[in-house]
């Protein structure tokens, strides 16, 4: 072996030793994607969050918990543009079943704040409940915080989430007219303040940079019915579909990555989705992912 | 002092508080108002209903006198309320004789002519428009600054406040702190009613109030008088108790506003009022000739220069939603500012100049600040003359307040070659009035890419302004609504008004 195949070699052993160890510790650690169906929408939500290791899992005696549905446009539940309210409850139930000391549930919305929280039927579902908080978002709160992503240096993010001790990230899975699809990964978007319009000109690493500084503990994706087209607000009731799907899981990319063949399309054909698994967000390939059906 | 309460009660409620209607706003106080009727029938030469109860006011006062302005008008309430901490000097004179009817006749004149500028000089709306547009938001600011320096202060350790806080602003506070422009002027021209106070009791309502002029000339054909009509020779009292008139030794009929606080406070128990014959001091039925000629003239020269407007203008004059026409709009708006305090999204600012001298206070959409919320009717439901129909959301949906229009010098697909498409995301309408089309363009930094351009679908489009309002491009958006003449109603198949397109509440249940 003369000394130019050698560094070869060493170079391509180099390049590929990241890609050898992740598929190692894949093997071993292999994400679940739990999907639960049925009509009962509590009872499949907390099948799901069951089957993930239970609530128990993430949340301690005495955490604070951030529940972060979507809420974010003036529709009715039926639409599929916000998060099912009694999913949302379901979840918050079980974080308050696990001890949490409060349960903080809001979204930065795109319509008016009050018409969303009254209309999506979640202020509604949550009300009378101890130690929950639905509060509207106030601006104060936004903090500059430093990402250092490819694409944002620095954004204001909501102090309540990082702060919070669990982040539990509920979307609702609909289409999306630049992103494709709009899924636990976008769902983030809730928390950012400031221009928020801005980051669609390269939302998908924008959006992995913010993912990388928030942690998503549990992600708990509401596909009871779905928006097909139209999104992220719709508005038509011929483009939703009823699942009767409750999808969780620990990863992020691999609940996103599964959700994205209930639409009949392919994670990779989901830019966001891609930009966080390249980032080493979660995983995206369908093959390594364990699917569990309950 | 209980309408005064309850006016303003009104005016904390005409705000959205989680429900779709408004039952009660204080839309009633300018449904009751005879000079909003009067102005109105003069000007849009119709009827309409939602202004019966001015008719009613009318025969009360013909019935009764002019106890309108001693019992029911907040602003009256309001000058009892101030006058006796304000030393007095002497009466203006000026202001006597005929100064109320040359305020009244060309409004009222003017009104004819089509220009209805009768709520400019409406006692209810002065007062409403400048709580509206500065004190109401002054109070939410100065509160809401507050809340936030208490933050700053000590952090997370303010929540344990934020029930109280929550108690306040959910009930009392407005949801939003807006500026207005001509809030100070608004502010001013109510603080100058009340600064004429100095020179004597109930200056405003004696001497210049139109809508009091009008009560008063109606309420001198009330059966009903004061028993005895002048002052006794032996006590006197009346003078000093009299808030209006009796300056002269006799009561003007005209100028008594029913308070009773001669009959409360007289030591005799002397007097009372009571049906009694026609009272030979009356003065004239109508004042001069040369007044009520001066003034129909003054209401026509005032009524044409008015309606000059420059022609650029015309490409903002945005309308609340369901407004067609502008001429018919102008002619039935009180100016009363209830639909911009109502505004869900403060899309709507009182008119400085952009509508002309004829559209002062009217109200404006500025999408750049606010854009017209799709499921929500609160203006249409507060107006209280219908110049803003109150009409169902299916319909209002459709109602066009102007058209978007792309500007594709700051658009960034277009100016920048990159994605963006905001705007599509957030236009409300279920089939969307903006639409993009993915093409291949080679960037600035000379790669090959696919962005989505974006187009408006004119058809669709309600102009309700949301577009403009997210558009991330700073200062002046990359696209904007104009004004445009054919408002017709946008077809009901783009808006899917079946059974989920209501506004309606989620039919799904708790349990």
């Amino acid at each position: 072996m003369d000394r130019r195949n050698f560094i070869k070699a060493v170079g391509a052993a180099a390049l590929m030793a990241p890609v050898l160890i992740r598929e190692a510790l894949a093997a071993v650690d292999q994400p679940h994607v739990v999907v639960a169906e049925g009509t009962d929408y509590p009872a499949i939500t907390r099948k799901a969050i069951n089957s993930v290791g239970g609530m128990k899992r993430f949340v301690k005696a005495g955490d604070i918990v951030v529940v972060k549905p979507n809420m974010g446009w003036d529709r009715s539940a039926e639409l599929a543009a916000n998060t099912h309210p009694l999913v949302v409850r379901t979840v918050v139930e079980e974080c308050l079943a696990a001890g949490a000391r409060k349960v903080k549930v809001f979204d930065n919305t795109c319509n008016d704040a009050r018409r969303c929280y009254v209309n999506s039927g979640i202020e509604n579902a949550l009300k009378g409940m101890k130690n929950v908080e639905c509060k509207h978002i106030e601006t104060e709160r936004f903090k500059k915080v430093s990402l250092n992503g490819q694409f944002l240096k620095e954004w204001e993010l909501y102090d309540e989430v990082l702060s919070a001790n669990v982040y539990i990230n509920v979307p609702v899975a609909k289409h999306h007219g630049l992103s494709k699809l709009t899924l636990g990964l976008k769902n983030v978007m809730g928390i950012m303040g400031g221009n928020r319009g801005f980051i669609h000109r390269n939302l998908d690493v924008a959006l992995a940079d913010v993912n990388a500084h928030v942690k998503t503990h549990l992600t708990v994706i509401d596909a009871t019915r779905i928006l097909t087209a139209h999104g992220p607000q719709g508005g038509n009731i011929a483009d939703v579909k009823i699942l009767n799907k409750v999808i969780a899981s620990t990863d992020i990319v691999a609940a996103d990555a599964f959700a994205t063949t209930l639409f009949g399309m392919k994670p990779a054909d989901i830019p966001v989705t891609v930009a966080a698994h390249r980032r080493g967000l979660g995983e995206m390939n369908l093959d390594r992912i364990k699917l569990v059906r309950v | 002092m209980i309408f005064l309460a309850i006016f303003l009660v009104l005016f904390v409620v005409t705000e959205y508080r989680g429900r779709d209607e408004i039952n009660a706003a204080v839309n009633s106080f300018f449904r009751v108002d005879p000079l909003v009727l009067l102005s109105y029938l003069l000007a849009a030469k119709t009827f309409t209903w939602l202004l019966l109860p001015a008719v009613l006011m009318v025969l009360a006062t013909l019935l009764l006198g002019r106890f309108f302005c001693g019992w029911i008008c907040p602003l009256g309430t309001i000058l009892d309320l101030v006058t006796p901490a304000i030393r007095k000097s002497s009466p203006i004179k000026m202001l006597k004789g005929n100064t109320k009817y040359w305020l009244l006749f060309p409004l009222l004149s003017a009104s004819l002519f089509n220009l209805n500028l009768s709520g400019l000089l409406d006692p209810i709306a002065i007062l409403l428009r400048g709580l509206t547009f500065l004190l109401y938001p002054l109070l939410g600011l100065t509160a809401r600054e507050g809340w936030v320096e208490l933050y700053r202060l000590i952090g997370e350790h303010r929540d344990t406040l934020a029930p109280a806080y929550n108690l306040v602003r959910g009930n009392l506070l407005p949801f939003r702190d807006t500026l207005y422009p001509l809030a100070f002027f608004s502010a001013m021209v109510l603080v100058a009613v009340i600064a004429l106070e100095r020179y004597e009791a109930r200056n405003w309502c004696r001497n210049l109030c139109p809508l009091g002029t009008l009560i008063g000339w109606l309420g001198r054909f009330s059966p009903f008088n004061r028993v005895p009509v002048g002052v006794c020779g032996d006590c006197g009292q009346c003078r000093e108790l009299c808030p209006t008139t009796f300056d002269q030794g006799v009561l003007n009929k005209e100028e008594c506003i029913l308070c009773m606080e001669c009959q409360l406070g007289c030591p005799h128990g002397r007097i009372s009022f009571r049906p009694s014959r026609k009272l030979k001091l009356d003065g004239p039925m109508l004042p001069e000739r040369r007044v009520l000629l001066g003034g129909m003239v003054s209401g026509l020269l005032l009524a044409v220069p008015a309606r000059f407007r420059s022609p650029e203008k015309g490409a903002s004059l945005l309308r609340p939603p369901g407004v067609r026409g502008e001429d018919d709009f102008l002619k039935k708006c009180v100016r009363c500012g209830e639909c911009m305090k109502v505004c869900l999204k403060n899309a709507l600012y009182p008119s400085a100049w952009q509508a002309g001298v004829e559209g002062i206070y009217t109200p404006l959409v500025i999408p750049r600040l606010g854009y017209c919320e799709y499921n929500c009717t609160l203006c249409g439901q507060v107006c209280p003359t219908g110049a803003i129909p109150n009409i169902p959301v299916s319909a209002k949906k459709r109602e066009v307040i102007g058209k978007a229009v792309f500007d594709k010098n700051h658009c960034l697909p277009f100016a920048k070659r990159i994605d963006c498409i905001v705007c599509e995301e957030h236009c409300p309408i279920p089939d969307k009035a903006i639409r993009s089309r993915e093409v291949q363009v080679i960037g600035f930094d000379g790669a090959m890419r696919n962005v989505k351009e974006p187009y408006v679908v004119e058809e669709i489009c309600n102009g309700c302004g949301i577009c403009e309002y997210v558009c991330p491009v700073e200062t002046k958006a990359g696209i904007e609504v104009f004004a445009v003449k054919n408002r017709s109603p946008v077809s009901e198949s783009a808006v899917h008004t079946d059974r989920f397109g209501e506004s309606g509440q989620s039919g799904y249940s708790i349990r």
